[in-house]
């Protein structure tokens, strides 16, 4: 049996670690709760935006997209994996650079693929076999819309520039905090939405109707990639609260343990020296 | 009429106003009650917002500039529609 000094001393570090891992559980949680509220603050703003250029598109030409529409042939493809900064989320990282690596070496194993990391994790694990054009995890240090747009303008003028002929974003969709979904989306080209609903009424257009979708269709396209930013955060703090939280429950498994150990040899020792004593004074007596 | 003013980060207003200006990309105009269905794309400038009684969240009270029966806001771009007397500015 292991002396007590040990045993003492490993308590002691399992209860310390304890006590980190459940502060980080706690700070996840407020960061959490803030995530999920700014994606509840920017449904309005995206619906409306969805549903008037839906609206406006269904009206008129196919070909209404403009620049950030056309379907190329597929030679040079974007990922844009979204990743965390930092680690201690459980396998929320791994799986959407398992993702990334899926698509490169299947589906688009024939074109030539680039790659823009947003976050940290992705861009240290990509940037070793594959062509890694560039990182963008510093928006997670102030994350605002003005900021993300930033991001999209960049992959948008590449995009109508013709560098590229398909972006795709593979980011963690938030379900709830133990659950994240690996999702891949289409950024560019647009696919053409199909409205369901036929604006019925006669509107005013200023300017014209042509030119406030061409002026929608940028915005509709940054907000959907400050959506998927907003998601990944909310699924990063998710992750890390429930990874925390498991692992505090397995560190108080530990202490437990250890506490029994710790007990269970005290009583040894006790035990022995009484038996010493009680030997000690029958050899006395007799 | 209904007034809604919403951006990326949230909404900024919500609630009864009389009248409405906005900085239309071909000039500025003004929405009164009952004005015919319209989208419009607005340019930098500023939002005014008329009535008697304007009630603004405290959490986004700095951004507005508040004067007896008007309020108004600086917006990069944006996109206003009205149909229905009801109005929703996108602001950006």
């Amino acid at each position: 049996m292991a002396n007590l000094k040990d045993i003492r001393t490993r308590i002691q570090s399992v209860g310390s670690t304890m006590q980190i891992t459940s502060a980080m559980k706690m700070v996840s949680a407020a960061k959490l709760k803030k995530a999920q509220d700014a994606i509840e603050n920017m449904r309005p703003y995206a619906e409306k935006l969805t549903e008037l250029l839906s609206g406006l598109s269904a009206s008129l030409d196919k070909d209404m997209g403009g620049a950030y529409a056309a379907e190329r042939e597929l030679k040079n493809v974007l990922l844009v994996p979204i990743t965390s900064n930092r680690g201690l989320c459980g396998a929320l990282n791994t799986n959407i650079i398992k993702q990334s690596i899926h698509l490169i070496e299947n589906q688009y194993a024939d074109v030539n693929v680039k790659i823009l990391t947003v976050g940290k994790k992705a861009h240290d694990q990509l940037a070793k076999n594959y062509d890694v054009i560039g990182s963008k995890g510093k928006v997670f240090d102030e994350l605002n819309f003005e900021n993300v747009a930033k991001i999209a303008q960049e992959i948008m003028d590449d995009f109508a520039d013709q560098k590229f002929d398909r972006v795709v974003l593979i980011y963690n969709s938030f379900k709830n905090a133990a659950t994240q979904i690996v999702k891949t989306e289409q950024f560019l080209p647009i696919k053409p939405e199909v409205s369901q609903s036929n604006i019925v009424l006669d509107y005013i257009y200023e300017p014209s109707q042509k030119e406030i979708v061409m002026e929608l269709i940028p915005k509709s396209l940054k907000t959907q990639f400050y959506k998927a930013i907003r998601d990944a955060w909310a699924s990063e703090h998710g992750a890390r609260m429930t990874s925390m939280h498991k692992a505090t429950d397995n560190a108080q498994e530990m202490k437990d343990e250890l506490t029994l150990q710790y007990n269970k040899a005290r009583q040894a020792v006790i035990t022995g020296e009484i038996l010493e004593i009680v030997s000690g004074a029958e050899a006395l007596k007799g | 009429m209904k007034l809604d003013i919403v951006t990326p980060e949230g909404s900024l207003f919500s609630g009864e106003a009389d009248s409405i200006v906005v900085p239309g990309v071909n000039g500025e105009f003004e929405m009164l009650n009952n004005h015919a269905p319209i989208v419009a794309l607005l340019q930098k400038g500023r939002i005014r917002i008329k009535g008697s009684e304007i009630l603004i969240d405290e959490e986004v009270k700095d951004r507005f500039t508040i004067t007896s029966g008007e309020a108004s806001f600086e917006i990069p771009s944006g996109t206003v529609e009205m149909k229905n007397n009801k109005v929703i500015v996108l602001a950006d």
